[in-house]
This record gives structure tokens, C-alpha cells and sequence, in this order.
């Protein structure tokens, strides 16, 4: 049975129905004797409700409930009366003549627990013949995240998130079963109440659904298997996230208040060298570079600690959050009216997040047969970024930093480097950095959906809707003239860039329900859809300010750059549904869209996406009538085809990028062609099996997926010396249909609840995740490599190939150190170093010594191989609930297991050698002859070439976490208090975010997600903002 | 049931046949034209609407003097030209394997020789094969002829570095053919230098004439341009009298002349002087990438204006000491303490405690003060060949056997006139050596001249070097020695590590180049 709840929940929906049965059936209607049956209607704390629809089924005859809740209606005979109100349940109720009845109607809320939101529509939750996860609001309740990505996080299997950074606002890495493309983003689509956005993250790493009050979602929905989102078609092949906001509901007018205030706290510190150490190491090093010694170093055990660089750059940083929301409906009426505010410290000096936001959702019926509805919500995000994630990111330079050097000098200056050795070797002053760049970025956004249904005749429902996404982006960089040490930089720049985009979509539904003999139940709908989305920006740059105190474009002198940039894309569809349902118990879904597209040549531009789906509810059958052991069984399974198109514009065709040089502009070459360039598609079957058992109060989801996503998109450099690699002006690498991988798994998800008659009471639910993935075909039979640039050198840190999950860590094993010299000459000749003990160039007690894998008697390139994986053995949430009368506990665990994390940042505090960087005090135990059981190699010259630290599983970590990422504990206000004070509601609580990780990583957070959202870069840390522990106290008032 | 029928027409009749026909209305503006799924770029041409007219083709070459050769500039051009050659030194770690000869395949600024020399090809390739193809009727053959004839020297002028930096490469003529081809063998390095000088012949026999042709346009190169990049080639290829006869045409021509003052050469106001045979040409867009680095490397701290200034190298002890006294060219190429420089903002006098790397001086080449741009990215242009030379390829091409020796000797006390030396009476091959160590120092140029002197040469010279620095703890300062010796596999640069993962064909034998029927 397909079923709207907006449809459900509305009195004139009902009132057309019946408007219409009164048009074709009244000539069944006849007069007979009647009698009268009494009652009285209340929500479930026992309140009257008013103007509940009162009929007698399958006629005209009805009435509606008064102001006391009362009703009175005539009937002849044994019949069924439907009770039905706008926000609540509708229920029927088999009646006689005479009768006195006391009917509590049940809250809207559990009734959406019954339909889902699919694609284009709704259906009851245990008609779904996908893969659908629901993630409810009272789940995302009174968790102080901002953003509702970051919620998402261990609550729906198959679903694995991981936060790419504990900077304010940053993005998520979503993966929605396995890694489906290598295309640098395998995040979902997003449907925000039927508008479409990307999870895709910005230059800047800021996440798109920053700009969504969490508080504002009613439920998420995700569809994760391709016989749920093929009717996304082309963008449905990393899975659909439906997120739907609040509506109002009658009776129900009320006001809430919800509040928190957190305290972010860093969570641990890493080691890193004191003062005292540093001095012996710099001393050390001096010896090796020959350089003159640092006088003031001469006798180590005088100095002081040092600049405790993380203590200056990490701080304590405040969390607030503060929304008023006001609902309710009058008849054919509702609404809900939400303003919000954010505002969250980073806990790295200089970042920082707010948001503003105001919500508008109302619904209305124009006439019996028109009903129209609008979501809107405009928001303003504020973000102040420093730099991270980088090597030569805040992070990283407060690790590297010289404790030597002060912060501050006494005037209040900035301190820094002061000797020019200090000058080219040390790093910059990471406060000095974080504070005198100002880098903000205003994101403004409208973004909203209008919809028109029509009830037509014969059971035809016409339906269009309109909605858009305007956003407009400020972003702002200036950098004044400093001094710090005697680094000086007299120019002071400001870079403005202004952009402005715009998405718009048209949908027109036309939807056909009817329901033949009892049995059969069919909906039908053919829809059409055309998107569009545009944008322009403007950067422009000005300089030699004659102060910092007025960055204002034109305020400088220098040569003002600007740049402007335009570009739009487009897609087209056609799809159609069809659902059956055949007495009750067996449900088919069959689909198919076409979806045409501007990223493709002509020729290439569209593509077709089917797929079937069908579902048995075995509990419903007469055979399983006696069975008690288990209940609501039902079995379901899919198959469907999905796409991808997630790539630039014309990536067909070659562009001509320009640029500013001694002649003029230049228009360089920017990428290669492909004319033959297609969608990349995914086919997946799912198979699963629902059951509840214990007097249902443990129900339970398997799914069993096998996914195939074929001519994936990649941007595929096969050498470098055909495009030029990285270099500047190298030509961009061709996209092309590259090859095929397999991502196959299972999710389960366990809940038990107590059956809720006692005081105390417990609810938990367990999310379990595991996947694998293999490439099966790249263009036959290639390898993909990725490299980074970590601490100047450029590293392939991951290899892709056939026969082995995407992204593997690639590089040296290491099998020990050389101790003797019977373990020299033993061993094979290492990168053509001969065996010395040179400062350079050679190879020598104290080096790593490496496993020659093709046993050829040498060390090179030859021995690099696959050093570990990224992806997880599992990934699982757990949730838990308790509740004793007023009070209310939640704890919810969540982590990883099985996965490998590369760590740039361990690479680059153990490498020993760098003159004016501090260092891992591990280092200090380096081989030497004086100490040669050292577990360090021993101090080389030069940093690059130094083989010890090359790619290799010294830098290999286990990933595996357990943390404790949420403890709440809330008290809510007994019902006759609240009543004595005059409020609906109160409920105050406190929750340790982030309470502790249980992990064996080298790093802040093992949690290191993905790295600039590269697939191919998995599980890469290369001085990531870690994320916080949050102290919050809430409260939520209803009125 | 008629009454339902009837009921149901009526309906349709009434208001909601209005509202079938607003449905109608509503899908049909909804279903678009063909064009709502064609999107080419709004911001920028592509290649099928740009070389219509004669401006555009001009510009088409531009950017062959820009970008694509910013990282071999900034980075590797001293890298591998001044700190392997012993001309510098540094404690850099990011560069020092080039002084200690320990570079390996693994090594960034080695991968971004080869990514930004191939970059240079792939732009020029790109240019050499879509112009004949999409060009608009109304562009004149000249025009393109010429645009064609720049991005052919360029193509040559980046192949003689690779062949020079790793030997036998790849060549690559279409990089389109390419793109989805991973195994492309090598090919000989005689094969390379035939390439090469095709391509030059090609440019001296199409590109104008600056002092013939009114279509020459200040900062591009020319035929005579092209004429002394090939007798530069045959000086590599020991063709002595072809380097004669082709440096002597150029000296002749009158197209170059040597400008009076060695250190005004490195002056942003003198860009494309008289003396600039072949120079890249930068921008003070500020724009990462499309200005010059090398300032921000070869300077002091602050002298830019902007918070680089890294002093990444010092001239080394060996190259202090190869001065003979008085050369003007000194003053021009290091900073000693206490020098001053009327031209550099405004007026500039050298600290006394200046000490590049342990060096006691710092360098003054391409050192260009507060110019405008941004860090890394200055408006100076960087030579890649200046006249000077020319003169020096004569005096060496004659001292060899290509030409009269008398005119050899000539063309080499013009260049020491400059510098304000004593003329030579007669000279050897040590002194062109010398020579040109002294005019090209800091310019990314003394490498090849070691190395293509022989390894029996090269080796020892290398060996000798003083890359060490000054101990200023003791007074006078004494020399903390530090010589590097390379062995003969040092002589070339490792392919990339990466490139041989993925074309493992590069550690086969290089295989013949196809030249086809072309010229």
C-alpha cells in the first residue's frame, strides 16, 4: 500500500476522498434505521482534541469532535468509524449502535516510524523492498554537533563517517557501503526536502550541510542499495541521504526552546621534545652538518622547558547553541517556524564556526482537491579557517617548532627565528601564522522547496514542485605586513573572492493509487525533472596597503588581479515507478530513469537506470500463524542500476586556461580530451531479512549487498611525462571510463527495547558495517599510484590494482636495523649505497635495513609492496538508552576496527635530521656506537634521500578505535510540575562528547577519515585537527 | 455507473480541465530544447572557438614562456646547475643531495625536472599540433608558421635539458596518442639531438627575423634566437664547426648585442634587452607560478619585501676563488659584505654579517629587490640563453677546430671587455671553461659544461670542488672542508622512481625514434 503521510495526516485529503466516493458511490447509500454511538477523542496524555474527523467508513456519514473532545454520530448497525486528525495516526474502530467509546489517538511521530520517505514518495516501512536506514530526531536530540553529517555517525549500518578534521564546520567523509569510485568524492546525494545537494566538500574543506540546523530534521533516511536509488539515477551510485524537516502539528501549538553550552577541550597532547632534549639533539645534529654550535645549547641540563608549542596553539573553546522554534496547525494549516544560532570556538587558536539560521515550513490546502506546501531556510555560516591537514599546517608547525623560541617577544611581537640558519631551516611560528592571517569565509544561503498536489479523478495524483539553492560566498584572505624574528614581510595582501550560485529544479509527479479487490494495491508514477545549476565569481587582489588597518580592495596600490569565473550544468530526466502489493504480504518495485546530461558529449549524454525489487512479509502468511518465535519476518531483495557523473564540465573537450604572463594572457592547454567519455555505472543487488523477536522487543535487520561499479570515473594520469605531472602548466590528465571494482558486505543493525511498563526502562541499538572492496579491471590491467607531497618530498603513499581494494598503502617493509657488520655484508645493497659510514650516500650501522621481496639480492623500487589497508574489517555504533522515571541516560560507542592509518606526522617527528625542528623525543635514542642498542637509525645528513625514512611500515599504524563518543545524561520535568509552572516541557541535561578512545595510534585521533576527501588517499594523517572533547549542559522548555 | 461517467465529464469540463491544460503547459516548458544539455565553458575558450584571427594564434604561445617552466626555474635549475656543479653550496636538506650527488629517483626537485621539462613538451606539442588543425581561414600562414616555429624551439630547448639532466627520455611528438598508453620506450640520446636540432631548423626557417621582419614582437624569440639555441646543440654534439658557423652568422647578423654593464643584466627595467637571446617572461601578477622564484631562494631576508628571502644557497668557497681579481661580473653575481647597490630598492648595502649557508656572502644574481608580485613570484625574467654565450660558443666552437682561432679569441675578450678584464693574448679551452663558469655563474648553466666535458674530466673537476664553509671561530676565518666525488652513474639523473613504476619500458634499451617522412 503506498501511503503520503502528508496525504495521511490531512483532514481535506481525507474529506476529498470522501467527496469523491460521495460522487461515485452515493447511489449505494441508502437510508435505514439508525441509532447513535458516543465518545470522546484524546491524544495520548489524556488531552481532548478538537475538530477530529469523525466517519463512518466507506460513507458520507460523519461529524467532528467538539471543543471537549466529544462526538456524537448516527449509525445503523455493526460499522467501522475512522477517526482522523491532522498530526496524528488514523484509526478505525469497529463500533456498534449504542456504543460508548474513549479513543486515544497516537502522535504523528510513531506514525512516521511506519513510512518511510523513499525517492519521489512514501511507503510503509514494511512494504519497503530496499535497503532503507532511518535515523530519527529524537536520535539526533541534545547531541552538540553543528552539523548533521557528523551525526550521522554510527547510527545506520553501512553507513561509515568519519570527520576529516576537528576544525569547526569542516566536512565528513560519508561513505555509504564501500568505496564505489575513485573520482576524489564518493559522497552521497543529498535530498533536503526533495532539493538536491552535494556532500561534496569545497576548496576550503568546509562541509555543504554546515548550513542545516540540525535541531530543524524530523528523520533521515538513507537509501543505500541501488533498488532504492535507482530512481536517482545518475547520482545515485554513492547512495541517497533523505532529510526532511519539521512540520507542525494541530493540537499541538507550541514553542520550544532548546539551548546548550559546551566546553571543548583538547583530548591528549603528542610528545614532542622539551627544551633539554632538543638542545642534545640540535647538538647532535650540529655535529653531523658540521655546523657551528648553538652557544646557548652547550650545556642542555641549564635549560628550562621551552615553548610548549601544542599548549600555545590548542586551548580550551567555547560551544553555544541556542533555537526557538514555534509549530502547530489550524485546520488545513500547518506549520513550523524555527531561528537558530551557533557558535563554536575551534580549539585550535584562530578557527572558529558560527551559523544563523531561520526556517519557514508551512502547509496548506487551497481547496478540497489543491493542497500546497513551502520549506524554506536561510542561513548564514561564518567560518575562520587555519590552515591544516597539512604538512606545513598549523598542526604540524606546532609539533615542529623549536622550543627554544618564545611565542611573544616582551614587547608583545610575535618572537621567531632570528639567525639565518634559524631562518631556512626552522619552522615559521605557528601562533604568528594562525593569528596574522585572516582567512574568513561567509557562506549566505536560501535554499527552499514549493510543491502544488493535485487530487485528480480516478485516483490520480498530480504533483509539482520547485526548489532552489541560492547561495552566495564571501570569502576574504589578508595578510598584513608582520615581523617576527627577523622574518620580515613589508607586503600585505588581500585576496576577495565573491561567488554566487544558483540550483534550481522542476519536478512534475503524476502518481496513480488505487487498490482492487482488497488485494491488489498499486501505485504508479511517471515524473519528469530538470535541474540546472550556475555560478559566478569574482577574486580579485590588492596589496601594498599603507596599513593593516583598512583591507579594503582599492585601498592598496598595488597591481589589482582579478579574475572572474562563470559555469553552469544541466540534467534532464524521465523516470517511472511502479509498486505492487498483493494482499499485504508480497510488495514488487520496478523503475527506470533516464537521466540526460550536460558533463557528457553529444552522443554520450544519456543514460538508463533500472532496477526491481520485491519483498515477502513471511509473518503474514496462514502457515506461520502458530509461529510464536519470531514476528514480522520478512525477506526482500533487489537488484539495480545507478550512476555516476560527479565530474567538471566538459571534461569532453579541451579548455584553454588562462593566465597572465610577460607577453600577455596566455591560454594553456588544460586537460586532455575524451570524447568518448560516459556515465560510470554501479549495479547492486541487496538482499535482506527483517525479524523481531522477544515479544518484539528485539528486532532485527540483515542485509547481505554485492555491488559492481563499472567504467568509474578517474581522472587517470597513466605517466607524468605525458601530462607534466603536478608541475605548473602540466596538462590535466584525461577523464576516462577507467575499470571496475567490487565492493560486497553485510550490515546489521540490532535494537531492543524494553516493553516500557516500568520505571526503568532501556532501549539500545548495535550497527554493524563490514565490507570489502577489490578492483577487478583497470583499463586491464594498470596500477594507479598516489603520491603526496609530505615535508617537500613527493611520496607515493598508496598503489591501486587489480585484484586488491582501492588505495592500498604502498612502500618498504622493514626488517630490522643493521647492528653489526656481519649483518652489512650479509645483507643485499640498499638503494646502490655502499656499505660506509659516510654522513651521506652510504649505508651503515644504525640504517633501517629493508626486506628485498623479489628476492633479487638488491633494494630498489623493486621492493616496494602493499603495506597495509585502509579500509576497516568493521565499523559499528551502539547506541544505549536508559530511562528511570524523570531521568534519562544515553551512551553511545562507536569505532573502527581492522583498518591501517599512514602517519605522515609520525614520518616527520621521527625523522631525525632536520636542523632547528623538533622532534619525537624517541629520536634521542638513535643508534650510534656509543649506544647501539639505539631503536632509532642513526643521524644521516639530508633529509629527502635518507633512506630510513622512506614509505615504509614504519609508519604503518593499526587504526583500530573504540570511543566513547557520546554520554548524556537528562532530566526531565514531571508532567503535573511542569503543568504548576506553566510550561509543556522541561528537560535539562549534560553529555561528555568524545569522552575517550581506546586505540592503539601513533597520532591525536585515530579517527583520520580521508584525506582532502581523496578516495585514493584513505587513512592518511598528515597533521589533522584533532578532534575535541565537548562538556555540554542543555536544556529544552516547550511551551 | 453513467451517472459517474457523466459526473466525471462534467468534471473535466468545469474547472479542472483548466488545470490538465496548466499540467500540459507546466511539462511542456519543462521538457527543453537540445541546448539546455550543451555546456561548453562560459569562462574560458576551448580549443574548438579560439585561433580564429591572427591575435589569437600570436597568443597562442605565451604561456610556453611562462608557467609550465616555473618549477624547473625556481627549484631545479640550481639545484642541479649550481649545487652539483660546485658552483654552490647549501645545508638545505630539501636540495643538499645535489651537492652530495645522493639524489635518487625518490627525490622531489629531480621529479620536478622531469614533470616540468615534459610539461614544457606537452604545452608545445599541444600548440604544434591543434594550430594546423582548428585555425580560422583568416589567420595568415605566416602567423601561424611563426607561433608554430616558437613552440617547436621551446619543445627543442626542453628536450636539451633532458637529454642532459637524464640522457635517453622518451620522445613524445603527440601527447594525445599517449595519454591512455602506459609502456613508451626511451630513445637514444642521438636520436633525442636529431629531434632537437629538426625542430630548430624548423624554427630558424619559420620564426621572423627581428632585424628583418616588422611582425617581431619584444620578448619572443626569433630565428637568430633559434639559430644560437642549435649551435649550442652542436657544441654538445662536439660539431665544432657547425657551432661556428651558425654563433658566427648570429655575432654578425647584428641582431644581439652585449649590454654595457654585467650587472644591469638582472635589472627588471632591462627585460628583453639587447643582449637577451632567449629569456622566459615573467609577470608581477603575483599569481603563484606565473612569476619567478628564484629571488625568493637566491635572496636575503626581507630584501623582497615579502617574508621569503630563504638564502636556500651560498656561492661556493670554489666559485668565490674562481674569480680573477677585479671582474666586474663579481659584484654582479655575489654579494659581498659592505657592496652597495644603487639599483636595489632604492639603495641597498650588503650587511657585514651577511653568510649564505657558510658561505661569508650571499648571492646578488636575479636578486631584484621590492618589484611588486608576490612571494615566489617576481616580474624579472630568467635567461636561457643571452649573447654572451653566443660569443663564448664561437670562441669554444673555434678553439676546437670550427673556425679561425684569431675570431674565437675576439669573440672571448668581448665578453672579458665587459667585465672590465685585461684581453687574453691567446687562449685554450680551460679558458673558454673558465669563461663561461664566470659569465653563466648562478644562471643554472655550469653543470652541463662539467659534464659534457667527459667523465675523465668531469670527475676529478667535480672532486675538487670546495663545497665546505667558512669557521668563523677563528680569525681569519678557516676553511671546514667538505668535497663530494661523484661516481660515473652520478654523471646522469635517475628517471623518477614513480615513472618507472609506471613505464617500466624506461629501464629498457632505448629504441630507435621513428622521424618518419616528416622534416
Amino acid at each position: 500500500m503506498y501511503k503520503n503521510p502528508n496525504k495521511s495526516e490531512n483532514v481535506f485529503y481525507r474529506y476529498g476522498k470522501i467527496l469523491l466516493m460521495l460522487m461515485f458511490c452515493s447511489a449505494t447509500t441508502v437510508a435505514q434505521a439508525q441509532d447513535s454511538v458516543n465518545g470522546t477523542v484524546t491524544d495520548s496524555n489524556g488531552i481532548p482534541l478538537l475538530g477530529v474527523n469523525v466517519i463512518e467508513k466507506g460513507t458520507t456519514n460523519g461529524t467532528t469532535t467538539d471543543f471537549d473532545g466529544n462526538f456524537e454520530l448516527t449509525v445503523e448497525g455493526p460499522t467501522n468509524l475512522v477517526f482522523s486528525y491532522v498530526g496524528f495516526v488514523t484509526q478505525e474502530v469497529r463500533v456498534t449502535p449504542g456504543q460508548i467509546l474513549s479513543i486515544t489517538l497516537n502522535d504523528d511521530a510513531e506514525a512516521l516510524e511506519e513510512v518511510v520517505v523513499i525517492g519521489y514518495g512514501a511507503q510503509l516501512e514494511e512494504n519497503i523492498t530496499g535497503s532503507v536506514a532511518r535515523i530519527s530526531s529524537e536520535e539526533l536530540e541534545n547531541i552538540p554537533q553543528v552539523s548533521v553529517d557528523q551525526l550521522m555517525q554510527g547510527r545506520a549500518a553501512g553507513v561509515a563517517i568519519s570527520k576529516n578534521s576537528g576544525q569547526p564546520g569542516a566536512a565528513v567523509s560519508v561513505r555509504i557501503r564501500g568505496v564505489n569510485s575513485i573520482t576524489g568524492s564518493s559522497e552521497p546525494l543529498y535530498i533536503i526536502d526533495g532539493v538536491p545537494t552535494s556532500g561534496e566538500a569545497g576548496a576550503e574543506g568546509l562541509s555543504p550541510l554546515a548550513a542545516l540546523n540540525p535541531n530543524d530534521i524530523e528523520s533521515i533516511n538513507i537509501l543505500k542499495d541501488a533498488s532504492a536509488t535507482a530512481i536517482y539515477g545518475s547520482r545515485g551510485s554513492n547512495g541517497v541521504v533523505l532529510i526532511t524537516t519539521k512540520k507542525g502539528k494541530l493540537g499541538q501549538s507550541k514553542l520550544v526552546y532548546n539551548s546548550y553550552v559546551a566546553l571543548q577541550r583538547p583530548t591528549n597532547k603528542m610528545e614532542v621534545m622539551n627544551l633539554q632534549e632538543y638542545a642534545t639533539h640540535q647538538n647532535n645534529i650540529g655535529e653531523i652538518y658540521n655546523l657551528d654550535p648553538q652557544i646557548e645549547f652547550l650545556n642542555p641540563s641549564l635549560l628550562g622547558p621551552g615553548t610548549d608549542w601544542q599548549a600555545e596553539v590548542f586551548d580550551d573553546a567555547i560551544l553555544q547553541n541556542h533555537q526557538l522554534a514555534f509549530s502547530g496547525a489550524k485546520e488545513g494549516v500547518n506549520y513550523f517556524l524555527s531561528t537558530s544560532y551557533t557558535d563554536q570556538e575551534g580549539t585550535v587558536i584562530g578557527s572558529g564556526f558560527d551559523r544563523m539560521t531561520v526556517r519557514a515550513n508551512v502547509n496548506a490546502d487551497i481547496k478540497d482537491w489543491i493542497s500546497t506546501g513551502i520549506n524554506i531556510s536561510a542561513s548564514r555560516t561564518n567560518d575562520k579557517i587555519t590552515l591544516n591537514n597539512q604538512s606545513n599546517g598549523i598542526i604540524s608547525l606546532s609539533l615542529l617548532n623549536n622550543p627554544a623560541t618564545a611565542v611573544y617577544n616582551p614587547d608583545g611581537s610575535f618572537a621567531g627565528p632570528v639567525t639565518p640558519d634559524e631562518i631556512a631551516y626552522g619552522t615559521r611560528n605557528p601562533i604568528a601564522e594562525a593569528l596574522s592571517i585572516e582567512n574568513t569565509v561567509e557562506r549566505n544561503r536560501v535554499f527552499g522547496n514549493l510543491f502544488v498536489e493535485l487530487d485528480l479523478p480516478a485516483n490520480f495524483t498530480f504533483r509539482t514542485e520547485v526548489g532552489g539553492d541560492v547561495g552566495n560566498n564571501l570569502r576574504d584572505l589578508f595578510q598584513p605586513t608582520y615581523t617576527y624574528g627577523n622574518i620580515e614581510s613589508g607586503q600585505n595582501r588581500l585576496q576577495v573572492t565573491r561567488e554566487n550560485s544558483t540550483f534550481w529544479i522542476l519536478k512534475n509527479l503524476l502518481t496513480y493509487n488505487n487498490s482492487f479487490a482488497d488485494k491488489h494495491d498499486v501505485t504508479f508514477l511517471v515524473g519528469q525533472e530538470v535541474q540546472e545549476s550556475s555560478w559566478e565569481g569574482v577574486t580579485s587582489v590588492d596589496g601594498q596597503f599603507v596599513s593593516n588597518k583598512l583591507p579594503v580592495l582599492g585601498q592598496g596600490n598595488a597591481n589589482d588581479l582579478v579574475d572572474q569565473y562563470i559555469g553552469s550544468s544541466a540534467l534532464e530526466s524521465y523516470f517511472g515507478r511502479a509498486i505492487y502489493t498483493f494482499d499485504n504480504k508480497y510488495n514488487l518495485t520496478l523503475s527506470l530513469r533516464a537521466d540526460g546530461s550536460s558533463k557528457f558529449a553529444k552522443g554520450n549524454k544519456w543514460g538508463y537506470f533500472p532496477s526491481a525489487s520485491a519483498s515477502w512479509l513471511v509473518s503474514r502468511e496462514t502457515f506461520m500463524e502458530d509461529f510464536d518465535g519470531l514476528a514480522d519476518i520478512k525477506i526482500y531483495g533487489g537488484y539495480g542500476e545507478v550512476g555516476n557523473q560527479n565530474i567538471p564540465n566538459f571534461a569532453y573537450g579541451v579548455v584553454l586556461n588562462p593566465m597572465n604572463t610577460g607577453l600577455g594572457t596566455g591560454f594553456e592547454y588544460a586537460n586532455f580530451k575524451n570524447e568518448d567519455l560516459t556515465w560510470e555505472s554501479s549495479a547492486m543487488a541487496n538482499f535482506g531479512l527483517d525479524f523481531a523477536a522477544f515479544d518484539n522487543r528485539l528486532s532485527t535487520t540483515v542485509e547481505l549487498w554485492h555491488k559492481t561499479s563499472k567504467d568509474f570515473l578517474f581522472q587517470y594520469a597513466v605517466t607524468d611525462f605525458v601530462t607534466g605531472g603536478q608541475s605548473p602548466g602540466a596538462i590535466a590528465a584525461p577523464w576516462i571510463n577507467l575499470g571496475e571494482m567490487v565492493n560486497k558486505g553485510v550490515d546489521l543493525a540490532l535494537s531492543y527495547k524494553t516493553l516500557g511498563d516500568n520505571d526503568f526502562n532501556y532501549s539500545g541499538t548495535l550497527t554493524f558495517s563490514h565490507y570489502t572492496n577489490e578492483v577487478t579491471e583497470l583499463l586491464g590491467d594498470l596500477t594507479i599510484n598516489q603520491a603526496l607531497y609530505i615535508s617537500d618530498s613527493n611520496m607515493n603513499v598508496t598503489l591501486t590494482q587489480v585484484g586488491e581494494p582501492v588505495g592500498m598503502f604502498y612502500g618498504y617493509k622493514v626488517e630490522g636495523m643493521f647492528r653489526t657488520l656481519e649483518d652489512l655484508e650479509d645483507a643485499p645493497i640498499q638503494f646502490g649505497r655502499p656499505v660506509g659510514n659516510e654522513l651521506f650516500g652510504t649505508t651503515w650501522l644504525g640504517d633501517i635495513k629493508y626486506e628485498d621481496i623479489n628476492g633479487d639480492g638488491v633494494i630498489n623500487s623493486d621492493d616496494r609492496t602493499v603495506i597495509g589497508n585502509p579500509h576497516p574489517d568493521f565499523t559499528f555504533g551502539f547506541q544505549n538508552n536508559f530511562t528511570y522515571k524523570n531521568f534519562d541516560l544515553g551512551v553511545f560507542l562507536q569505532g573502527a576496527y581492522g583498518n591501517d592509518i599512514f602517519s605522515g606526522v609520525k614520518r616527520t617527528l621521527t625523522a631525525g635530521s632536520s636542523y632547528y625542528v623538533n622532534q619525537d623525543p624517541i629520536v634521542l635514542d638513535f643508534w650510534s656506537v656509543s649506544n647501539p642498542d639505539g631503536q632509532q637509525p642513526r643521524l644521516v645528513r639530508g633529509s629527502e634521500a635518507n633512506p630510513n625514512i622512506i614509505m615504509s611500515d614504519r609508519y604503518i599504524e593499526d587504526g583500530s578505535y573504540l570511543r566513547i563518543q557520546n554520554i548524556t545524561l537528562g532530566y526531565t520535568l514531571g508532567r503535573e510540575t511542569a503543568e504548576a509552572l506553566g510550561i509543556g516541557n522541561l528537560k535539562v541535561y549534560g553529555s561528555i562528547q568524545n569522552l575517550y578512545t581506546f586505540t592503539d595510534y601513533y597520532g591525536y585521533d585515530p579517527e583520520v577519515g580521508t584525506y582532502n576527501q581523496n578516495t585514493l588517499l584513505m587513512g592518511v594523517d598528515n597533521g589533522r585537527y584533532p578532534s575535541p572533547r565537548t562538556f555540554t549542559l542543555g536544556l529544552n522548555v516547550e511551551l | 455507473m453513467n451517472y459517474n461517467i457523466d459526473m466525471m465529464k462534467k468534471l473535466f469540463k468545469t474547472k479542472k480541465v483548466f488545470v490538465l491544460a496548466g499540467l500540459t503547459a507546466v511539462l511542456v516548458l519543462a521538457s527543453c530544447s537540445d541546448d539546455f544539455l550543451d555546456r561548453t565553458p562560459e569562462d574560458a575558450y576551448n580549443v574548438d572557438d579560439f585561433y580564429q584571427t591572427d591575435a589569437e594564434v600570436i597568443a597562442a604561445s605565451n604561456h610556453l614562456y611562462s608557467r609550465p617552466w616555473f618549477a624547473f626555474v625556481s627549484n631545479v635549475s640550481w639545484g642541479i646547475g649550481e649545487l652539483a656543479s660546485g658552483n654552490a653550496r647549501t645545508w638545505d636538506a630539501r636540495n643538499s643531495e645535489f651537492q652530495t650527488y645522493a639524489i635518487t629517483g625518490e627525490h622531489g626537485t629531480l621529479t620536478q625536472a622531469w614533470e616540468s621539462l615534459y610539461a614544457v613538451i606537452a604545452q608545445s606539442n599541444s600548440v604544434i599540433n591543434t594550430l594546423p588543425e582548428k585555425v580560422g581561414p583568416n589567420v595568415s600562414q605566416e602567423v601561424i608558421d611563426n607561433s608554430i616555429g616558437e613552440a617547436r624551439m621551446i619543445r627543442a630547448t626542453a628536450y636539451f635539458y633532458l637529454v642532459r639532466i637524464f640522457g635517453s627520455v622518451p620522445i613524445l611528438e603527440d601527447n594525445t596518442e599517449y595519454v591512455l598508453e602506459p609502456v613508451v620506450p626511451r630513445n637514444p640520446v642521438e636520436d633525442i639531438y636529431e629531434f632537437i636540432e629538426r625542430d630548430l631548423r624548423f624554427s630558424i626557417d619559420n620564426l621572423h627575423d627581428r632585424t628583418q621582419s616588422s611582425f617581431y614582437q619584444i620578448g619572443r624569440v626569433d630565428s637568430n634566437s633559434a639559430k644560437a639555441m642549435l649551435a649550442k646543440v652542436h657544441l654538445y654534439q662536439e660539431n665544432w664547426s657547425m657551432a661556428y658557423q651558425l654563433s658566427n652568422e648570429i655575432i654578425n647578423s647584428g641582431a644581439f648585442s652585449l649590454v654595457e654593464e654585467y650587472n644591469d643584466l638582472f635589472l627588471v627595467q632591462n627585460e628583453n634587452n639587447s643582449e637577451s637571446v632567449f629569456a622566459l617572461q615573467w609577470t608581477d601578477s603575483g599569481v603563484y607560478s606565473e612569476g619567478n622564484a628564484l629571488q625568493s631562494f637566491f635572496g636575503s631576508s626581507g630584501i623582497s619585501g615579502f617574508a621569503d628571502g630563504w638564502s636556500a644557497l651560498g656561492p661556493s668557497i670554489s666559485l668565490q676563488d674562481a674569480y680573477e681579481d677585479n671582474d666586474e661580473r663579481f659584484y654582479g653575481t655575489i654579494m659581498a659584505p659592505g657592496a652597495v647597490y644603487p639599483n636595489l630598492n632604492g639603495g641597498y648595502t650588503v650587511p657585514e654579517n651577511i653568510n649564505f649557508q657558510g658561505t661569508n656572502v650571499g648571492i646578488k644574481k636575479y636578486v631584484v629587490g621590492n618589484v611588486g608580485g608576490a612571494m615566489q613570484s617576481y616580474p624579472n625574467n630568467t635567461y636561457i640563453m643571452r649573447y654572451a654565450e653566443v660569443l663564448l660558443i664561437k670562441a669554444e666552437a673555434a678553439i676546437m677546430g670550427g673556425g679561425p682561432i684569431e675570431e674565437g679569441l675576439q669573440a672571448l675578450n668581448k665578453v672579458r671587455d665587459r667585465a672590465e678584464l685585461e684581453d687574453l693574448d691567446s687562449y685554450t679551452l680551460e679558458d673558454v671553461f673558465q669563461e663561461r663558469r664566470i659569465e653563466l655563474a648562478l644562471e643554472g648553466e655550469f653543470w652541463y659544461d662539467v659534464i659534457r666535458r667527459g667523465p675523465d674530466f668531469s670527475i676529478p673537476f667535480l672532486a675538487a670542488q670546495e663545497k665546505g664553509t667558512f669557521d668563523n671561530s677563528t680569525t681569519p676565518a678557516t676553511v671546514a672542508s667538505e668535497k663530494f666525488t661523484p661516481t660515473m652513474d652520478d654523471l646522469l639523473f635517475p628517471y623518477p622512481s614513480n615513472e618507472i613504476q609506471n613505464n617500466p619500458a624506461l629501464l629498457d634499451p632505448p629504441v630507435p625514434f621513428d622521424f618518419g617522412d616528416e622534416n
